[in-house]
């Protein structure tokens, strides 16, 4: 086995060693199921479409977001974390090797941001078709599955830029809480209201374009893709030039 | 060959100078103690053998090459800096078997080297509940899970019982018996004197003393002489190139002479003898003495 093969497996046992996993993984997976559920619960009420409309299916499968913030979370948890409990020093005594050790663990996260954000949004879809079926209802819109590639890649870049974030700061609370502070407040609020026009470009805008329905306000999906893929590669490329360079202890 | 070499090693943080100009060498076989009060710049010195972190100037070297060029790290060198570098969330077994993995070390040497190290029972426990006494022993595993030549051990007996003192002691010279390298720093001398069989001395990132602890303990050792003309006597021993003084009570002290060549110069200049003996100063003394007349004549 090649020294990467073997980093690739012990980043993946990293990962599945800790409780952070787990948990985020059943909080997803329960969050797609019930936001599913409750959609249908209050679907053709109170103004919404009705239940088995474009409109509302769409609603539902909305599962993407969901993945993507997880997934940036355990991003920063993996790699802010080795800062944080000091792992980072076993990690780089066996691995002197600082490049490939850091694109080991971009790697293996987001692969693991692929397949969870497949996982979750394959739950968020099983729950619709089910709850739609239960309703005699037989039909999905056209943009389904690209919601669901558009999921699976904004769950692998949100991934990298969790790493990249967590590589940078070093700090995993600080790095979590600065990131949702952006994408809600700085992205969500104050930009939607003062610059709408250029909300849609930055990565919370620009994941939209992947894991909503379609819109004319929003990035068209390849656009998207590829706008949040180059925020993904310029952070990692800041984050690999600290972690490289930086004195470790 | 030196295993370990320290060469012209310079670290500067800003303005501070954590590590100046260092060299000293460290050879198989022997436990070498590498001392210093905290913040000497010993940790530091360890970290850039270790490839954590880059000199500003200087070398320093395993084998000849630096860590990062070594082309088996974990097989070559082990090493534990410090305690606190686990997943509180990971088991002690899993936390091995990371290591393990990356460096493609065989699983069962996980157990072998938790057993080694007495953790066996708590294998399969959550490192967030050891103390830390057992952390210790866990870096230690670490280090020793390649079965490496040298051994690099930063404080390895912080928070150890005395059980546990004993027990590392006893690790760190079979260890070294076998022909492997160990350096373990220490800021306590008599903390590692019954472990080391070199010593080096760090001050203010200054090595002051890179001897054996036999000749550190010889230098902290006088003779006293009592004779009827102690201020004769003190000059007989000046002119034989003796380093000596007469203290308080009319004894005459000499540093770091031999009392047989005490004796002989007395006798040759007609002077009787009327009490000699050797007293050994306690090594933390000399330790304390080393290092606080460096950290004076610094300031």
């Amino acid at each position: 086995m090649t020294a990467t093969a073997r980093l690739v497996r012990a980043e993946v046992r990293k990962l599945f060693t800790t409780r952070a996993l787990p948990v985020s993984v059943a909080i997803a997976a329960v969050l797609a199921v019930a936001g599913v559920l409750i959609d249908a619960l209050v679907a053709g009420k109170t103004g919404t479409p009705a239940l088995g409309s474009t409109a509302d299916t769409y609603q539902m499968l909305k599962v993407g977001a969901l993945s993507s913030v997880v997934m940036l979370i355990i991003g920063i948890l993996a790699a802010g974390g080795e800062f944080r409990h000091r792992t980072i020093m076993p990690a780089l005594l066996a691995t002197p090797h600082r490049a490939r050790l850091f694109v080991v663990k971009v790697a293996v996260v987001a692969v693991f941001g692929a397949v969870f954000s497949a996982v979750i949004f394959g739950l968020g879809l099983g729950t619709v078709v089910a709850t739609l079926a239960a309703h005699g209802i037989h039909y999905l819109p056209a943009a389904t599955g690209r919601l669901y590639l558009g999921s699976v890649i904004s769950g692998a870049c949100f991934g990298m830029i969790g790493v990249a974030l967590g590589a940078l700061t070093r700090n995993t609370t600080g790095a979590i809480v600065a990131a949702i502070a952006w994408a809600i407040f700085v992205e969500q609020v104050i930009l939607q209201a003062v610059a709408p026009s250029l909300e849609k470009w930055l990565p919370v805008g620009a994941s939209m374009g992947l894991t909503n329905p379609p819109s004319a306000s929003a990035l068209a999906p390849a656009v998207a893709g590829l706008v949040l893929t180059g925020y993904a590669v310029v952070l990692l490329l800041f984050a690999s030039r600290t972690t490289i360079r930086r004195d470790v202890g | 060959m030196s295993a370990i070499t320290i060469s012209r090693l310079t670290k500067r943080y800003g303005p501070v100078l954590a590590v100046d100009d260092l060299s000293f060498e460290v050879h198989p076989g022997k436990v070498t103690g590498f001392l210093g009060a905290n913040g000497s710049g010993k940790t530091t010195t360890l970290r850039i053998l270790l490839g954590l972190a880059d000199p500003t100037s200087g070398s320093a070297t395993i084998g000849g090459l630096s860590y990062r060029q070594l082309p088996d790290p974990v097989r070559e060198v082990g090493a534990a800096l410090d305690s606190n570098v686990f997943h509180p969330g990971r088991s002690a077994s899993q936390h091995l078997k990371i290591i393990a993995t990356a460096t493609g070390l065989p699983h069962r040497r996980v157990a072998e080297v938790l057993d080694l190290v007495g953790l066996a029972d708590a294998a399969g426990r959550r490192v967030g509940g050891f103390s830390l006494g057992m952390r210790q022993r866990l870096s230690l595993a670490g280090a020793l899970l390649g079965d490496p030549g040298v051994l690099v051990l930063d404080e390895p007996l912080n928070g150890l019982d005395p059980e546990g003192i004993r027990w590392i002691r006893g690790l760190l010279r079979s260890l070294a018996a076998e022909g492997r390298t160990v350096l373990v720093s220490s800021h306590l001398l008599s903390e590692v004197a019954q472990t080391v069989d070199d010593v080096v001395v760090l001050s203010k990132g200054h090595v002051i003393a890179e001897t054996t602890l036999s000749e550190l303990t010889e230098r902290g050792s006088v003779i006293r002489a009592r004779t009827t003309d102690p201020t004769r006597l003190v000059a007989v021993l000046l002119a034989a190139g003796v380093q000596v003084r007469l203290v308080d009570d009319g004894t005459v002290e000499a540093r770091g002479a031999d009392a047989g060549v005490i004796g002989l110069a007395a006798a040759g200049a007609g002077l009787p003898i009327l009490e000699l003996s050797r007293h050994d100063e306690d090594l933390e003394s000399l330790f304390f003495d080393l290092v606080h007349d460096r950290q004076e004549v610094a300031a």
